[in-house]
């Protein structure tokens, strides 16, 4: 297990779809303080004029930074999950790898591994530059700087990383039941930002919302309800998600691990053609 | 078995859905230390054989031993070195960093990788992106992968495939180069001519189906001598009281005479003392190209 996990970090580091989504996740978080920062300071000038500077400060990081990790966040997990499972059927890599002898369960679960790694570094990164947004607002406001309770920050942390993961374990499934990138990524994304939209919409719906518990089991409905729970008052008030945080947490692990399993049961039974 | 073989197969069957029966009833055997050539057509069945082999697909019926253990199984694979198909590196890593991916992955030391890439003439191009070879250099870096576990048996498939003349003879080098070490290679193609001078032994197969599998001497049969020559009557009677009936088969004007070319002279001086008129002799060896042909009932040039 252990030189499959060297290996898979090996191909995984020099990735460029990770390097890219990196950059991205920076810029994009980045940008989202720049906005708000800009909006709050001038009054009047978007929709979302009433948004506080209080929330822009370090003592709020971890609660602002959740906008940026659901839903785009998990969007980037989905698109390598699948570019990660699925070209290695394309290259024609999987041949070569599962023809050097860790074994199909090895190989997979040695994959997994390295992925969830760098969905950890997405988050580092989310984390990093969302702190340090904080720290030049605050600066620049000359507010003090204050860090958020180091309990609140390890949640927030696995928040995230659980969020990246479960969406990443979508597209990492769907790149190996599909056997090809660009159909898998494809089809996460449509999943994720539109069919389940529309389902969880329908079922809600259903009987004054008699079978709104088969809504909430969907996931991103646990996505939201998780990133939604870290609020605060600075960010006004709000309405307490459906969803308890602890049970998110485990609709979420339970489709993580049912995603992973698939997708290992896949590469065990498949032939490799 | 151990000793003398390390692919044997028993009635291998690998049949898709309820349809198209790929590889049907494969009976080969692969000795240790030979150059083992596997051909067929396109479509044949050579890679799902091959494949079947090296685990990446398991076969509906039949059994296989690949080193001494059942295909892909770890224990076997770490004696395996296979190229199947085409070579599969990551695009944006480079060739040497690739197989550092591939070492890492079987376990292997990473000093190999500047071994196998000297091997194969690549450690000039091994910081260069996968992504930007040539087809050459793909293939020979899919050889040196194979190679990197410093394997038993070495399973190359179509090796040649895309590669321009220049590259088809350093392939055939490489290939002989690598056997000469006592190491077992089993080459598909469905190149005749690169078959005829690389292997020891072939097994042809077609529509699934081994048909044959033998020496490559033995699958070209005995040399024989090709004669033309007036009267023919007189000519045919000569040539039979010569060598037997069994030994002179007349087929469009000419007789086909099983035996030694080096009886030429001795052919022609007897037909001219008898009076006859010799307008053609020359010996006769068949091609592997007509063996394969005859075998997998393909028409030549089609």
């Amino acid at each position: 297990m252990i030189a499959t996990i060297k290996a898979e970090w090996r191909k995984t580091r020099s990735r460029p779809a990770f390097l890219v989504s990196s950059g991205i996740i920076a810029a994009i978080t980045a940008l989202i303080y720049a906005l708000t920062w800009y909006q709050a300071t001038h009054p009047g000038s978007g929709d979302r004029s009433g948004v506080s500077l209080l929330t822009l400060y370090p003592d709020q990081f971890v609660n602002n930074v959740m906008g940026a990790g659901f839903p785009l966040g998990a969007a980037i997990a989905i698109v390598l999950g699948a570019l990660v499972a699925g070209s290695e059927y394309s290259w024609g890599t999987l041949k070569t790898t599962l023809t050097q002898g860790p074994g199909r369960l090895t190989t997979w679960f040695g994959r997994v591994l390295a992925f969830e790694a760098w969905m950890g570094i997405l988050t580092v990164i989310l984390f990093v530059v969302g702190a340090a947004s904080s720290v030049v607002v605050a600066s620049f406001q000359g507010h003090v700087i204050a860090w958020p309770a180091l309990v609140d920050l390890a949640k927030g942390f696995g928040t995230i990383w659980l969020v990246f993961a479960v969406n990443g374990a979508i597209g990492l499934a769907l790149g190996t039941l599909i056997r090809n990138s660009a159909a898998a990524l494809g089809t996460g994304l449509i999943y994720v930002l539109v069919v389940e939209i529309i389902l969880v919409r329908f079922i809600d719906s259903l009987s004054n919302g008699a079978y709104k518990w088969i809504g909430n089991l969907f996931v991103n409905q646990n996505a939201t309800a998780l990133t939604q729970s870290f609020h605060s008052a600075a960010f006004g008030p709000s309405l307490a998600p459906s969803i308890g945080a602890e049970q998110a947490v485990l609709v979420l692990f339970a489709y993580f691990a049912g995603l992973v399993i698939i997708a290992a049961a896949l590469i065990r039974q498949r032939d490799v053609t | 078995m151990e000793n003398t073989t390390i692919v044997e197969t028993h009635s291998l069957t690998k049949r898709y859905g309820s349809g198209v029966l790929a590889v049907n009833s494969v009976d080969m055997s692969v000795r240790r230390g030979e150059v083992y050539g596997f051909l067929g057509p396109n479509g044949a069945g050579k890679t799902t054989t091959l494949r079947m082999l090296v685990g990446l697909i398991r076969p509906t019926t039949g059994t296989a031993t690949v080193a001494g253990h059942a295909p892909g199984s770890p224990a076997g694979l770490a004696r395996i070195g296979a190229l199947i198909e085409s070579p599969g590196f990551y695009p944006y890593l480079s060739g040497r960093e690739n197989l550092r991916v591939v070492a890492d992955m079987a376990s292997v030391s990473q000093k190999r990788v500047d071994e196998v890439l000297d091997l194969v003439e690549l450690t000039s191009r091994a910081g260069r992106k996968f992504g930007t070879y040539s087809t050459g250099m793909k293939q020979r870096l899919g050889v040196a992968g194979a190679l990197l576990k410093d394997p038993d048996l070495l399973i190359l498939d179509e090796p040649s495939n895309g590669l321009d003349p220049q590259g088809m003879a350093e392939m055939r080098k490489l290939i002989k180069d690598i056997a000469q070490g006592g190491r077992t290679v089993l080459l598909s193609s469905h190149l005749l001519g690169e078959v005829e001078q690389i292997c020891d032994r072939v097994g042809v197969i077609s529509g699934g189906r081994l048909v044959i599998q033998s020496t490559v001497q033995e699958l070209l049969g005995e040399k024989g001598v090709v004669v033309r020559a007036q009267p023919s009557d007189r000519a045919g009677e000569v040539l039979t009281r010569m060598f037997g009936p069994e030994a002179v088969v007349r087929e469009d004007g000419f007789f086909h005479l099983k035996t030694d070319p080096g009886q030429s002279m001795e052919i022609n001086r007897q037909l001219m003392a008898s009076g006859i008129g010799v307008s053609e002799l020359r010996p006769f060896e068949r091609s592997l190209e007509e063996v394969f042909f005859q075998l997998t009932g393909e028409k030549q040039g089609s």
